[in-house]
């Protein structure tokens, strides 16, 4: 047991290593990026905030803001640079990868975001659910942890940096996103069971790190398994990056912003709230508290409806300019009047915006369904369909709505709100269009925020474990956790700015080595839904009346 | 008493094809099968696993099932499944029966954690108290 002691000590350096070992990485990035500096956009000004770099911190409010400055500098604005080349269309790469992907998808199912969506509903009460199948949850219960994670601070938050920079068009590119990318997150849940694996103790494992690799070797063919074991492992890199930026720190810094409103101590020490939240995060991640990670995660639908019944009343409380914030969503959209980029502008910031929040495209989600019971990986896809759906048509929309029809986005009726859309501050714009209607609704709108953050941070400890630990084996889970509060603390220190950029490289790049591997294995879904789908139309299916 | 016949012999299994090769060595190394004891290291789980977060899993049920897959596959040893880090458990369980022989494969499961941070086997060399026999793959 003496071997314990440096055992232990090690796992504490481990989270250092990996610190280090990343900030190099992002050090060599900035080195290329360097080259097309006129690439850089304007956002990721971070680097100018790093003037102050080289100067020694003092006090709290120095140590933020070096903090920020070396984070801007080395990590964000070189990946950003990377990520974002857009080979002169305006669109940058990623963007138009995730789109491009989505639309083939849902050419190649045959549109089943649509012909499947019945279906989905009928799964998802539990008609189908055969108490015997092979898995861990049914498939409510799978959808329930998925949007958990899904469902947080980028459906509050994101929005109203999209409808505060691209105008109210922004919302109708994000339903459309949206309704695409329910079949990007079928192929990809529905792969996620095909390939899980189900481990002698009866719980089972999979996503994108399994059927990228399981998927392209089963091919027989050697550069496919070898660009297989490539893509699993990029992913999981990225996915664990994911987990520490828009599943960690854009949460911690944009719930912030909401209770900095309610809370003025937080106002003036950021630090103190990250410190909270990591001790809250690190009682259920490292302290091993079921009852809180249960009781944090069965919450988030109650709380996804009580959010959407109180922007619904927003919304009947200005009822008579409902057609009006139509209009105005519709003709921002196809005129991108007023905008940076014009039409293709607003419609990037929408997809953008769509993909952070729902993660249609980047597999994460599928982590959480193949844990579903089921004999029918199909089915389950089917299901997850109804995680775009719920998140970005119906959560999101309800956000924009709001956003537009209060005009808290138009900085002419509002000059004040102009400093909060500079600053990607988006979880306060929508707290001050709430506040416009009700002054108590923002009150409501910190308790939401604070949970959807806390869950989503739990579940995305989840997903990042899952990646490190198929990467680099089960010991390498506590310090992973370690890394992870100090993600927490980092988002209540670092700038809106620095972490919303640092979170859409992350969580949007997942989107690379994912759609490529399930455009190359779209054929085996189609085959699987084809024959599926036949089964479900000649009623053989077997249902279970609850 | 001589390691090459030895009284107790602990064989850790990870399913993998080489421990179960590990295990059929084990066994003719010991007069009595019980002698053999096959143990199964689990991992902790995660609290936000769908199934422990609503409840269709846990402990109990993991170790209920791994044993039923030890069962099967091993009638006639003595099995115990355990949760935790694999060598740390393959350790203290050769202490705790007192084993006189732990045999188990070079090449586990994960290759990549192989390469990054060593094998569970020899982890095991440096924990364990007792004669550790490492197989080789044979060529």
């Amino acid at each position: 047991m003496i071997a314990m002691v440096p055992s232990r000590v090690s796992q504490l350096l481990i989270p250092v290593v990996m610190a280090a070992i990343f900030s190099s990485f992002a050090s060599t990035a900035y080195a290329q990026g360097d080259e097309a500096p006129e690439k850089t956009e304007a956002k990721t000004a971070a680097a100018e905030t790093a003037e102050s770099d080289t100067e020694e911190p003092s006090g709290i409010r120095d140590f933020e803001k070096w903090v920020d400055g070396k984070f801007g500098r080395h990590v964000v604005g070189p990946l950003w640079t990377a990520l974002t080349f857009d080979f002169g269309t305006g669109v940058p790469f990623v963007v138009g990868w995730l789109m491009a992907g989505a639309i083939f998808f849902t050419l190649r199912m045959g549109l089943i975001n649509f012909r499947g969506f019945y279906h989905a509903l009928r799964v998802t009460k539990g008609d189908y659910d055969d108490p015997n199948d092979t898995g861990e949850v049914t498939h409510f219960q799978a959808l329930a942890s998925a949007l958990s994670a899904t469902v947080g601070l980028g459906n509050i938050a994101g929005v109203a940096i999209a409808v505060g920079m691209g105008g109210p068009g922004a919302i109708f590119w994000m339903i459309c996103a949206g309704f695409f990318g329910m079949t990007s997150k079928f192929v990809e849940c529905t792969l996620a069971q095909m390939y899980r694996r189900v481990s002698p103790d009866g719980t089972v494992s999979g996503g994108p790190m399994r059927y990228l690799y399981d998927g392209l070797a089963e091919k027989n063919n050697e550069m496919l398994r070898i660009l297989g074991l490539f893509l699993a492992g990029l992913f999981s890199i990225l996915c664990i990056g994911g987990s520490l930026g828009g599943g960690c720190a854009f949460q911690v810094v944009q719930s912030m912003g909401v209770l900095k409103q309610q809370i003025p101590l937080f106002e003036e020490y950021g630090i103190i709230y990250g410190v909270i939240m990591a001790v809250a995060v690190g009682l259920v991640i490292i302290g091993g508290i079921r009852r809180i990670a249960a009781t944090a995660e069965k919450i988030v639908p109650t709380m996804c409806a009580v959010y959407v019944v109180t922007a619904i009343i927003i919304l009947i409380t200005r009822a008579d300019r409902i057609g009006w914030a139509i209009g105005e969503i519709l003709e921002g959209a196809f005129t991108g009047k007023g905008i940076t980029g014009g039409v293709l502008g607003v419609m990037v910031l929408g997809i953008k915006r769509a993909a952070f929040s729902n993660e249609a495209g980047t597999g994460s989600a599928a982590i959480a369904h193949s844990a579903a019971k089921t004999e029918h990986p199909v089915r389950e896809g089917i299901v997850a369909m109804l995680g775009p759906f719920i998140d970005t048509v119906v959560i999101c929309t309800m956000t924009g709505l709001v956003i537009v029809i209060t005009q808290a986005y138009d900085t002419e009726l509002f000059p004040a709100h102009k400093a909060l859309i500079d600053a990607d501050e988006g979880a306060k714009l929508t707290s001050a269009a709430f506040a416009s209607v009700y002054p108590w609704f923002p009150i409501v709108l910190a308790v939401a925020v604070t949970l959807f953050a806390y869950s989503t941070m739990i579940s995305w400890s989840y997903y990042g474990e899952r990646c490190v630990t198929h990467l680099l084996g089960q010991r390498f889970s506590f310090p992973y956790k370690i890394l992870f509060l100090g993600f927490v603390i980092l988002g209540s220190v670092v700038s809106a700015t620095n972490i919303l950029v640092f979170s859409d490289i992350m969580i949007l790049s997942m989107a690379l080595p994912n759609i490529l591997g399930a455009l190359l294995l779209s054929g085996k879904v189609r085959a699987a839904l084809n024959t599926y789908w036949a089964s479900y139309k000649a009623g053989e299916f077997k249902t279970y009346n609850k | 008493m001589s390691i090459l016949s030895p009284g107790c012999v602990l064989a850790p299994v990870d399913f993998s094809d080489e421990s179960m090769a590990a295990v059929a060595e084990a066994r003719a190394m010991v007069d009595d099968p019980a002698k053999l004891h096959v143990i199964h290291v689990l991992a902790v789980m995660n609290v936000a696993e769908p199934g422990i977060i609503w409840e269709t899993i846990d402990d109990a049920s993991r170790i209920e099932h791994a044993t039923k897959a030890l069962r099967e596959k091993f009638a006639d040893a003595t099995i115990d499944v355990k949760i935790g880090d694999p060598a740390h458990e393959i350790a203290d369980y050769a202490e705790k029966i007192d084993a006189e022989l732990i045999v188990l494969p070079s090449h586990g499961r994960n290759a990549l954690t192989r390469f990054l941070i060593g094998s569970t086997a020899e982890r095991v060399v440096r924990l364990a108290h007792c004669p550790v026999l490492v197989l080789k793959p044979r060529k």
